[in-house]
């Protein structure tokens, strides 16, 4: 099966002194109908690679292909690709329902049709009486659904969001995640969405790929990218992690930097060598006697539906641990308490740094 | 009793503002209106009294029974003008929309100093800058000159003393009240639009009709509007290039109060072109109003 868009070591550097080298030999294969997310950090290449794609800038090296289609060196105008970007982008002086019809004009359907499909399209996202205003008279929530309308409305083969939810509010943000998940069910177009969020890239996406100073770093499924990441990176920037150096003493055994020894997966590496460990926070678990890691709570973060408990271990080192509060919202220790942490070895996770 | 304070304090601070408008704008338009309505002086200047003579003299001559006639030749002159100066407008924009784009699209310090070489002409006399021309123009002047070296031509073109050399010369020295305001409105104008555009199949040609030129309106209207009346009444390019027999208002008015000391009919004319002017911009706002109110941001 062709992939909906295919990268090769695709290349983009700036020049200057030094160059900038915003994407490096990236390969990457985006499914047909799939909902793709671009997650890393500002200035990690992400929206680079979204411009080479939608064509507003030529790649300076490798293969970007289009369902097999080589498409490097087409102008935007000639790729049936459409955006919705960051800022939403609206014509200011063309109503909502030009805004959205503006793609299917300059395609030559007939004025009927464009305004036909263009109404379906603010059906779809539930602005249907909105298409005599100016944009300037909606509010941002709607301005984002239009940019949507206007983005689909052609039928474009792949489309792509760049931080479309970036400049909403929490409630709006997330209720326009279920509603880009419904869209992309219905419309059954391939998206790809450009993210520096990653509870949103989780929530939403059916592969993610971590991209990282113009590198890819992992490309998974959201459940694979945050339980096995395959490297620090990925692991710090999706989620939270308590990362350990640690001395490999053979089979399950390891021995951290503080002295302590714990139990985690079986690996490869050489008995005697570095390497480092992780676990999620919400998988360690606070008791107040046991075997595990002693401690005392140095600090305590109330997240409303979890706490997180900064320990300060008593070989030395911290470490945090999330946990829900008990079922009558008290708190299960409070600050300076002695506490064991105890860490289930199917958690721990190694990681190359 | 504040509130009366208040409101007699706001019309203290408004007071530097009206005496300004009121001395250099209403007085001196007040006083043309007089003058208009006088009859000739002698040796210029008016006569204190009542007379629509001027008026009259617009559109009708007494000929030789002392009857009033129609005399359509400053009709002619009044369409001559207003047609070069469409034709200047025209020009201005075609030469300055591109210009102005240009450096809109520059990085912010080198926009500056574009816009400072824009304003350079305007450092040197205007009448010199417009005698250059001649130089450029005239039988032996640079362009016949360069043409018949090059054997395009065997004799030379007539091309000063032309509608065209005065459209020309209109055109060269108002250019910058074109470049300027639609200028400013690029400079604001999102240049993410562009890429939307492009993004929605637009080629950049398709871009700039549906999206730069709509959203660069408001400049290319303020610029049409700051050459079209100068260009109206001006008389140093029509004068100079123009010769004696393409008039124009402007050159008229001044004739008017030099060598044909006729005070009332300058007078007159003047107000005509204001009167034309005032028409152009009040079709305009209303035009402007019923399009909701120009263009929003």
């Amino acid at each position: 099966m062709t992939s909906a868009i295919g990268l090769s070591g695709l290349q983009k550097t700036y020049p200057g002194a030094p160059p900038v080298r915003a994407l490096r030999n990236a390969d990457l294969a985006i499914n047909d109908n799939e909902f793709f997310t671009l997650l890393g950090p500002s200035g990690c290449g992400k929206t680079t690679l979204l411009r080479l794609m939608a064509g507003f800038e030529v790649p300076t090296g490798g293969k970007l292909t289009l369902f097999g289609e080589d498409i490097a060196h087409l102008p935007p105008e000639k790729r049936p690709i459409n955006t919705v970007f960051q800022h939403y982008s609206l014509f200011p002086h063309m109503t909502v329902l030009e805004n959205v019809a503006f793609g299917l004009k300059r395609l030559h359907k007939s004025d009927a049709e464009a305004k036909q499909v263009a109404q379906q399209m603010l059906d779809l996202v539930h602005l249907a009486d909105f298409g005599d205003r100016k944009p300037g008279q909606l509010s941002g929530g709607q301005q984002q659904r239009v940019a949507l309308a206007r983005a689909l409305a052609p039928q474009p083969r792949v489309l792509l969001l760049d931080e479309p939810l970036s400049a909403l509010d929490l409630k709006l943000r997330q209720s326009m995640r279920a509603e880009l998940k419904r869209l992309q069910r219905e419309t059954g177009i391939t998206f790809v969405f450009v993210t520096h969020d990653q509870e949103e890239a989780l929530a939403m996406s059916d592969r993610i790929a971590v991209m990282s100073q113009g590198e890819i770093q992992q490309v998974g499924d959201p459940a694979t990218i945050y339980e096995f990441p395959e490297n620090r990176f990925v692991a710090e920037f999706i989620g939270d992690a308590d990362f350990f150096e640690a001395e490999v003493l053979g089979g399950t055994e390891y021995k951290l930097s503080n002295g302590a020894l714990l139990t985690g997966p079986r690996t490869e590496a050489a008995i005697g060598s570095q390497v480092t460990l992780f676990f999620r926070p919400e998988k360690a678990e606070l008791k107040q006697s046991g075997s595990g890691l002693p401690g005392q709570v140095s600090e305590i973060l109330y997240l409303g539906n979890s706490t997180d408990y900064v320990v300060d271990l008593a070989q030395g080192g911290a470490l945090t641990v999330r946990s829900e509060n008990h079922k009558d919202g008290t708190a299960l220790a409070d600050v300076g308490a002695d506490v064991v942490v105890e860490i289930d070895p199917a958690a721990v996770r190694v990681v190359t740094t | 009793m504040t509130s009366l304070r208040e409101t007699l304090r706001s019309h203290l601070a408004l007071i530097p503002a009206t005496a300004t408008i009121t001395i250099f704008m209403v007085l001196p338009i007040l006083i043309i209106l007089v003058y208009s309505f006088l009859a000739p002086g002698d040796y210029g200047g008016g006569k204190p009294e009542f007379s629509t003579n001027a008026y009259q003299r617009l559109l009708f001559q007494r000929d030789l029974f002392d009857q009033m006639v129609f005399d359509p030749a400053y009709l002619k002159i009044a369409f001559r003008s207003v047609w070069i100066a469409v034709v200047s407008v025209v020009g201005c924009l075609l030469l300055g929309f591109p210009v102005a784009y240009y450096i809109a699209c520059q990085p912010e310090e080198r926009r500056n100093i574009f816009l400072l070489l824009i304003t350079i002409p305007f450092w040197t006399n205007l009448l010199v800058r417009t005698y250059c021309w001649i130089l450029v123009l005239r039988d032996t002047g640079l362009v016949n000159v360069g043409l018949m070296r090059m054997g395009l031509i065997d004799e030379p073109l007539t091309l000063l003393y032309t509608e065209g050399a005065v459209a020309l010369g209109l055109i060269y020295t108002y250019v910058p009240f074109m470049v300027l305001p639609i200028y400013a409105s690029l400079e604001r104008m999102d240049r993410r639009l562009i890429e939307a555009a492009r993004d929605l199949y637009s080629n950049r040609w398709v871009a700039l009709r549906y999206v730069v030129i709509p959203l660069a309106m408001p400049g290319i209207i303020a610029g049409a509007i700051l050459v079209f009346i100068p260009a109206l009444g001006a008389f140093i390019a029509p004068d100079l290039l123009g010769g004696g027999k393409n008039l124009m208002l402007g050159s008229l008015v001044q004739l008017q109060f030099s060598s044909a000391r006729n005070w009332p009919f300058g007078s007159a004319l003047a107000m005509v072109i204001m009167a034309m002017v005032l028409m152009c911009l009040f079709f305009y706002a209303r035009s402007a109003k019923k399009n909701g109110g120009g263009i929003k941001h």
